[in-house]
């Protein structure tokens, strides 16, 4: 399974009483463009939180490229390849775009109080042109030298990306993407997903929006109180009795 | 990886900089300015009126200007409010005084011991409180930094109580003693440029970034990747130094150390220099603390009432320019521009990252 980027083993979270997640496997080969969907309290943000390590599991494991990942802080596991975007925008409001996007060149290339006093100029040459090139990416290079809060909400969900894209991340999850935007901005989304995905990021989007998740994703994974219901191409997911009961029954036309 | 994203590269053209900001005279001018005045205007002024209570400002400037530019690397850039700084400053002057009047060692073994050992703390009270946010962490230093007070009050075997230490020798370096007054501001000068220097070695560059990131949103820069933790405690650690450094340098030109030189309120007075330099910002640090040593010194002619002056002038530039006299993000712009930190995507552009 070398092909293999991330694998969950009966991933179990409990809270308490409640079981948020119960025994959730799936694997994400390199190069896939995978949706993760649900309905509200569904799991996702559960699930989201015990892959990138904000949550550690009651149960199960968590496998990025081969290696065992569960109970990592989070810095970790980001540094290992896996970037994220977060539901409810947090860039980081007082600093530039181009300082936000560093963060998260730094993030990947490590941080040393002793390279900014002597040193550190190859090391800040990466880190720039790290942070310049993922801005090129997303089209905001000539926002630059903004502030981060002065953006529109369109163009910080994009420095948010580009952010992420800065860590030069094997697998980028996306947390919601969509949220908040209208229909156009949301098509240029898909859009853009697809040419990043192109561009040869495997890509796991975790949304609400089902239009994004069927026209954009090879494969989706449904989940519903906890537990996957269903997981193939949109086409089959769409079909499956269990989505139509859990999640889509009362609309015949969701996608 | 080739995605065409419609509007890159968009750069080149918009960023290219007014001729204004391309000169690279620019860079020392600002240095060279700066330097003019800690090494040649004011030592001409203490020389020129002979006035030891002028020499004194200067030197209890300098010194206020290191513990407001580490206070404000930990709280103003890494976010983390401390306010109890004034107790690392007063472990700094005890170990530098106990060290050089009982085991009689050099300035050049107190001056680093001071530092090291105020950072020792530093770091030992780092640990336990670094999970703290907030106001949380903000009343776990003030506990620390008034148990560091009443340590110092009343361990009278050691540190004398409230009689405090006298007879501290001055600032000496290969046999060479700074007794003079020119002398003893120089080598606090000194001392100081060199503090603010690592300070904005740190400050300006990607590990600064880091910094504010953390106190942006901590969270999210450990999704980026950011040891949060380790970060945290190394801005405290390097804070605590730096007000032990000047916990030296007070020890050593004054003689004479007491508790009440460390207790809350000069806590309270450094954080006071760094809101109303601008929180976060290095320039903001030290025009606060050159504004607030001086001016009550400035006004002493009006008496009692120049407290009063201070507090409305604080009020006032807080009312009025809550972000600092200097806010960050000018300050940050203006250190790309002006020292030669910033790094731009074409040679001559405008600056966006850091060297």
């Amino acid at each position: 399974m070398s092909n293999t980027l991330l694998s969950i083993q009966g991933l179990t979270r409990r809270f308490g009483g409640l079981l948020a997640v119960s025994d959730v496997s799936a694997t994400i080969a390199k190069g896939e463009l995978v949706g993760l969907i649900g309905p509200n309290g569904a799991g996702k943000t559960t699930l989201f939180n015990l892959i990138t390590g904000f949550t550690p599991p009651s149960d199960g494991t968590v496998t990025f490229d081969g290696q065992d990942v569960t109970g990592r802080k989070p810095w970790q596991i980001a540094r290992m390849g896996m970037g994220r975007t977060f539901q409810n925008l947090r860039v980081f409001p007082n600093m530039t775009v181009f300082d936000n996007v560093s963060v998260g060149a730094v993030g990947a290339f490590g941080q040393s109080p002793w390279r900014a006093l002597v040193n550190g100029g190859a090391h800040s040459r990466a880190v720039s042109e790290r942070s310049w090139e993922a801005l090129e990416r997303v089209g905001l290079t000539a926002q630059a030298g903004d502030i981060a809060a002065n953006l529109s909400y369109g163009k910080r969900k994009y420095l948010e990306i580009a952010r992420a894209l800065a860590t030069a991340p094997r697998l980028l999850i996306l947390d919601e993407p969509a949220a908040g935007l209208n229909d156009t901005e949301t098509a240029e989304l898909a859009d853009f997903i697809r040419r990043l995905h192109a561009g040869g990021v495997t890509v796991l989007l975790v949304e609400h929006d089902m239009g994004l998740v069927m026209g954009s994703c090879s494969r989706v994974i449904v989940l519903a109180s906890g537990r996957k219901i269903a997981d193939g191409t949109p086409e089959a997911v769409q079909r499956a009795p269990a989505v139509l009961e859990a999640y889509l029954g009362v609309e015949d036309d969701a996608a | 990886m080739d995605v065409n994203v419609p509007d890159a590269r968009l750069m080149p053209a918009t960023l290219a900089p007014p001729a204004a900001f391309s000169g690279r005279g620019r860079r020392f001018a600002w240095t060279l300015l700066l330097l003019a005045v800690a090494f040649g205007a004011v030592p001409a002024a203490i020389v020129g009126t002979g006035s030891s209570y002028l020499a004194q400002i200067a030197i209890t400037t300098m010194i206020f200007v290191i513990l407001s530019a580490s206070l404000n690397h930990v709280t103003g850039t890494a976010g983390l409010l401390s306010i109890g700084h004034a107790a690392f400053y007063g472990i700094g002057a005890y170990a530098a005084a106990l060290l050089s009047t009982k085991a009689g060692l050099p300035f050049m073994v107190t001056l680093p011991a001071a530092g090291l050992i105020a950072a020792l703390f530093g770091f030992l009270v780092a640990l336990p409180t670094m999970r703290l946010v907030s106001i949380y962490f903000a009343v776990a230093t003030l506990g620390i930094g008034e148990m560091i007070y009443v340590v110092l009050l009343n361990w009278v075997d050691v540190t004398r109580g409230p009689m405090g230490i006298r007879g501290i020798p001055p600032i000496s370096l290969f046999g060479w003693q700074a007794d003079t007054l020119l002398s003893r501001y120089l080598a606090v000068a000194v001392i100081a440029v060199a503090c603010v220097w690592v300070l904005h070695r740190l400050t300006h560059s990607y590990y600064g970034n880091a910094l504010r990131a953390l106190r942006e949103d901590d969270q999210c820069a450990d999704s980026m990747g950011i040891n949060v933790e380790r970060l945290k405690i190394e801005s405290f650690v390097v804070a605590t130094f730096f007000a032990g450094i000047a916990g030296a340098l007070l020890a050593h030109t004054s003689a004479y150390i007491a508790p009440d030189n460390f207790r809350f309120m000069e806590s309270i007075l450094i954080l006071a220099m760094v809101v109303v330099g601008g929180l976060g910002s290095l320039p903001g640090a030290v025009v606060g603390a050159l504004f607030m040593i001086v001016l009550p010194e400035a006004l002493r002619d009006i008496g009692d009432y120049r407290m009063i002056a201070v507090g409305a002038t604080m009020f006032l530039s807080i009312l009025l320019l809550p972000k600092g006299m200097l806010a960050e993000g000018t300050a940050l712009g203006f250190v790309r521009r002006s020292f030669s930190r910033g790094w731009a995507t074409i040679a001559g552009g405008m600056p966006v990252g850091w060297k």
